[in-house]
């Protein structure tokens, strides 16, 4: 029992990394219709500043966090209107070779920076944790949960809420109608794709605190990224935040199948993508479009 | 015979000058040694560190004007490719370094996966290849004739820990084997489960995950619910770095920690920081063993080269020597057989026998070096130590490993 409760938290705890991953590489797929494969390679930006504020500057990791969120959201902001606007129309064929080249000067540059030894955040409080008898709750991983769902709570505020979230609503629902009242797409555009590489840096300082980073570690999250998005449904920040979770349960209970190990983990996780895809194919929490 | 034998050197040394006569030492033709590599992707950390043992030795092999072949010197380069650490990519750059960029010998590529693919191509075409980074056992019960390894088999990695913890006090029963799912990581994991009965120890826990695993808490949670006195892991540096990391937070608590691979790396001490200490692994090789070289450089000297060639990084970890050692052992059997023919050097690759500060080079008939053994080091204080086997520590193991909460 006692592992089944510790089994939950550490899965719940885990799925906090997948909503900050995910409600970016979400946001950008439900309203510019681009799967980002240069997502993961944003993550790990993030990642590498908040390494080098900590290690250069001591500035306690989840403090550099804003800055991650600003300084990507530059980036993206540039990427989207230097770059993407080029191919927004294109098919998305087109979208993917973009978006995996960028992927790939970024995680080049980035070793050329950083080279590629392997860096980690581990401040004084590192691996500490809550202790509730047997049942460990670690700091890190707790706040980093917080962090994500303020995240999200922010983003979804942001789209709801500001003349510039509602233009963006405006261009998910219909593109050109939204062209026709009047909203400057390219702006709107690359508000977008800076707001998702905001999340995405986030993500990265999250990750640089819980693993150990290098230029090519940003890889897999954009994979989970995807399936987050697909379980939780596109569309819907809250819906990304249920399929991070899902995914981070899915995944801690995959690796504690007797005998098996993660080996499954992956398996069952598309196992589960594909299930909802046949049986609720706008998601768990999606709406139908 | 000694009359056809000299006759042969001066027409050696003929065609090498290209007839002029001259009474120093003649040069040759230059070697050309083709290496793939993952100078990107996810293995570049270790191929960056296969490079460097690769061109310390070859700084030095050119500065004596290159390999002696019947009085002749060959200078030697080595032409190097990216793999992307893609081990198909791998095999295919193994394959134009020897039709395009006509490679006299090859040497091997980072990682079991690579150095598997790369050998069936090395074999298809029948040039030897030497290789320092493929352990996986699996290679070599190929029946090729032409992959030689110069470091110990997989099943060795982690045995030295078990020979170090039965002689411990008080002596530990029980181990948490956990263990990445490729071939190399198994190997490693499977030969600990055979072992470790005959040290009076049981595996009371087998736990594969997926290679390459960065969340790694449910396997740590599982390891804590059977409470082991020794955690083992068989994997790779981004995992030995997770375990250790939810091994922290969960609270998880043994006498012993030992991972195969990533504790001898600096990057497992910087990104770790303190709780990395009291860390075991086992270990090819470390700068404190004492072996007697038969040529090239002592350890100290070795260790010297390295900080004047890559200052700033720290001491070479055993994947820089162990690459070192492939190109000595090459270089020796090219010299043995007196010739550039790729299956003379075969030849002389198949009964070298020589010791570097590496330690034993000498094949079994398969062709991995099953005759030098496995060091076993602890990281104490944020630094190294070679703890056992006895006669070559330079430090007592410590133990027991304390418990998180008092560190």
């Amino acid at each position: 029992m006692i592992d089944f409760v510790q089994l939950v938290i550490l899965g719940l705890l885990a799925g906090g990394v997948y909503v900050a991953v995910g409600v970016g590489f979400g946001l950008v797929w439900g309203v510019l219709n681009i799967v980002n494969l240069a997502h993961g390679a944003l993550v790990i930006v993030g990642g590498y500043l908040t390494w080098q504020l900590f290690t250069v500057l001591h500035i306690d990791p989840f403090l550099t966090l804003p800055v991650d969120a600003v300084a990507l959201f530059v980036l993206g902001y540039t990427l989207q209107r230097g770059v993407v606007n080029r191919i927004i129309r294109a098919p998305l064929l087109f979208t993917f070779l973009l978006t995996f080249g960028i992927n790939l000067v970024i995680v080049n540059i980035l070793l050329a920076i950083f080279g590629s030894d392997f860096r980690s955040v581990t401040p004084a409080y590192s691996g500490q944790g809550l202790e509730l008898g047997s049942v460990v709750i670690p700091y890190v991983p707790l706040i980093s949960l917080g962090v994500a769902v303020v995240l999200a709570a922010a983003l979804a505020l942001v789209l709801n809420r500001t003349r510039t979230g509602l233009a963006i609503n405006a261009i998910a629902a219909d593109r050109d109608a939204a062209q026709l009242v009047g909203i400057d797409l390219r702006h709107a555009y690359a508000v977008t794709f800076g707001l998702g590489a905001a999340c995405a840096g986030v993500a990265g300082g999250l990750i640089a605190m819980i693993q150990a980073i290098t230029p090519t570690a940003g890889e897999p999250y954009t994979l989970q990224a995807f399936v987050v998005v697909i379980l939780g449904g596109l569309g819907r920040v809250s819906a990304t935040v249920v399929g991070g979770l899902a995914f981070g349960l899915v995944e801690a209970f995959g690796q504690s199948i007797p005998g098996s190990g993660s080996v499954f983990a992956n398996a069952i996780a598309f196992g589960l993508m594909v299930l909802v895809l046949v049986t609720r194919p706008q998601g768990l929490m999606g709406r139908l479009r | 015979m000694r009359k056809s034998w000299l006759l042969a050197v001066v027409a050696l040394a003929a065609v090498a000058c290209g007839g002029a006569t001259s009474s120093g030492p003649a040069t040759g033709s230059t070697i050309v040694l083709g290496a793939p590599l993952g100078l990107t992707g996810s293995l570049v950390k270790e191929s960056n560190l296969t490079q460097q043992g690769y061109s310390l030795w070859l700084d030095w092999i050119n500065t004596r004007g290159g390999i002696v072949v019947n009085g002749v010197k060959h200078p030697v380069t080595i032409k190097y490719y990216d793999d992307t650490s893609n081990a198909n990519q791998s095999a295919v750059l193994m394959q134009k370094l020897i039709t395009e960029d006509k490679a006299n010998f090859l040497l091997g590529p980072y990682g079991s996966a690579a150095t598997a693919t790369d050998a069936a191509v090395a074999e298809q075409n029948q040039i030897p290849m030497v290789e320092a980074n493929g352990a996986a056992q699996s290679i070599f019960n190929q029946g090729y004739k032409y992959t030689f390894g110069v470091l110990s088999p997989a099943n060795k990695y982690l045995q030295g820990v078990i020979d170090m913890a039965a002689t411990l006090n008080p002596k530990p029963t029980t181990i948490a084997m956990l263990s990445a799912d490729d071939n190399f990581s198994l190997e490693v994991a499977n030969a600990i489960v055979m072992y470790a009965p005959t040290k009076g120890m049981n595996v009371v826990l087998f736990k594969k995950y997926k290679n390459g695993a960065t969340n790694l808490s449910a396997e740590v949670q599982a390891a804590k619910a059977v409470n082991p006195d020794i955690v083992l892991n068989s994997g790779h540096l981004t995992e030995a770095i997770a375990i250790n990391k939810a091994a922290k937070q969960q609270k998880l608590n043994a006498k012993i920690f030992a991972y195969s691979v990533g504790p001898s790396t600096p990057d497992f001490i910087t990104a770790l920081g303190k709780d990395a200490d009291f860390v075991y692994d086992g270990s090819q090789w470390t700068p404190q063993v004492k072996y007697t070289p038969a040529f090239y450089l002592s350890e100290a000297d070795y260790v010297a080269a390295y900080k004047a060639k890559f200052p700033g990084i720290g001491d070479p970890d055993y994947h820089v020597a162990e690459s070192t050692a492939a190109c000595l052992a090459l270089e020796r059997a090219i010299e043995n057989a007196g010739s550039l023919n790729p299956k003379k050097v075969r030849d002389a690759l198949a009964t070298l026998d020589v010791t570097v500060f590496f330690g034993e080079i000498k094949f079994d008939s398969r062709g991995i070096n099953i005759y030098k053994p496995m060091v076993v080091e602890q990281i104490q204080s944020g630094t190294h130590h070679t703890v056992f086997p006895p006669d070559v520590a330079d430090a007592q193991p410590m133990y027991p490993t304390p418990n998180w909460d008092s560190r």
